[in-house]
């Protein structure tokens, strides 16, 4: 195998995407898809890909991106080539920000509060690929369902929703005291919504988890929308040493969730060590300094 | 809205989710617009699932109402 000539840009590996695999010589091949989108003409490019270079299957990756093994050295500059023609993006690995995982959003999921899809594709046109000292997580779901874990990455995004209630419309029907109830018992919570002496319902904010339950069950469409926001984790990881990040915001606009991601990409490699994980960086300065430079 | 008149009734005390919804669904598909269905359903998860799903499916909901330990759906066929 020495005198067989391996023809390889460095600088272009270096580039991301290229993982090297337990066996000798082969290497996977990880790709980039936001959220996990995919328009499904490009199915058919991945399969030639699996084909040609792989052993003709590809695994899905915890981010949602869909990757390749068992690509052998010597195809590697080729394989390079051929995505570009067909439009396949690689993946991140080594210390830059992954691919962008997303839930599937108020487009077709009945929770959501927000078009995740939408704004996955914003995220990763401005913070993929990233250089850090670590790595780097971002993570966009539509609602506390959490479907996308917003508490496990760098830095999560969970769409949230404040209900209002239009007593004219309410019908007293006490339904909506009844899902809020159970929603709060569950998180430990005095319920938000409760029954005042004319049965009509007092919202109560501070205990709110804003998840919506109100506004789906009311029969009347008293309860509506008021506002939609996101509250902001940082510094989750799960890794060896799991850790939820820690809440910053309740509720961020959307313009607002671009800075503070862009902000903490920052703060991130200006106050970590090479290596150093977001969460472990902002137990050494304390998350209200964190809080202090970023918000 | 003090006297509704009902076309139909269906009684889903005791059966579970889904199948209390699919049932109204069905129900609701054999009737023609603008005509009433009053469904009995099970306190908890049922009368909860069951008005959101409805309501999301566009019927109108005319009136809840707790009877004991059960609830009574109203609901107009869109």
């Amino acid at each position: 195998m020495k005198n067989k000539k391996i023809n390889l840009d460095l600088n272009e590996l270096r580039k991301g995407g290229i993982l090297k695999q337990l066996q000798k010589d082969y290497f996977i091949l990880r790709t980039r898809i936001p959220g996990g989108y995919l328009k499904s003409d490009m199915l058919p490019k991945f399969r030639q890909i699996a084909k040609k270079y792989g052993k003709d299957y590809v695994h899905l990756s915890t981010r949602q991106a869909i990757e390749i093994p068992w690509i052998h050295i010597r195809d590697l500059e080729k394989l390079i080539k051929e995505l570009k023609r067909l439009g396949i993006s690689r993946g991140a690995c080594g210390p830059r920000s992954r691919n962008i995982v997303a839930c599937p959003g108020s487009s077709v999921c009945r929770f959501g509060f927000t078009n995740v899809e939408k704004l996955a594709t914003e995220f990763d046109r401005k913070f993929f690929g990233q250089d850090v000292p670590k790595k780097f997580k971002i993570a966009l779901t539509g609602c506390p369902n959490s479907c996308a874990k917003p508490q496990e990455n760098d830095i999560g995004f969970m769409a949230v929703g404040e209900p209002e209630c239009d007593s004219t419309k309410c019908t007293s029907c006490n339904l909506c005291a009844k899902v809020c109830e159970k929603v709060c018992a569950r998180g430990g919570r005095e319920p938000a919504i409760i029954m005042d002496e004319n049965k009509k319902p007092v919202y109560r904010r501070e205990y709110c988890f804003f998840e919506g339950d109100c506004i789906r069950v009311c029969p009347a469409s008293a309860w509506r929308v008021k506002r939609t926001g996101y509250t902001v984790f940082v510094g989750g990881k799960v890794g060896r040493f799991p850790k939820l990040g820690y809440k910053i915001k309740e509720f961020a606009s959307e313009e607002e969730i671009f800075k503070i991601a862009d902000k903490c990409i920052k703060r991130y490699n200006q106050i970590a060590e090479p290596g150093e994980r977001f969460g472990e960086s902002i137990e050494k300065i304390g998350i209200e300094e964190l809080k202090r430079q970023i918000l | 809205m003090t006297e509704i008149k009902i076309n139909q009734i269906l009684d889903l005390k005791n059966t579970p989710c889904p199948i209390n919804f699919v049932k109204t669904k069905l129900k609701l598909e054999e009737m023609s617009k603008g005509e009433v269905l009053e469904v009995l359903l099970d306190d908890g998860e049922p009368i909860i699932n069951v008005s959101s799903s409805v309501k999301e499916e566009g019927h109108q909901i005319l009136k809840v109402e707790q009877i004991k330990n059960y609830w009574k759906l109203i609901v107009k066929k869109a």
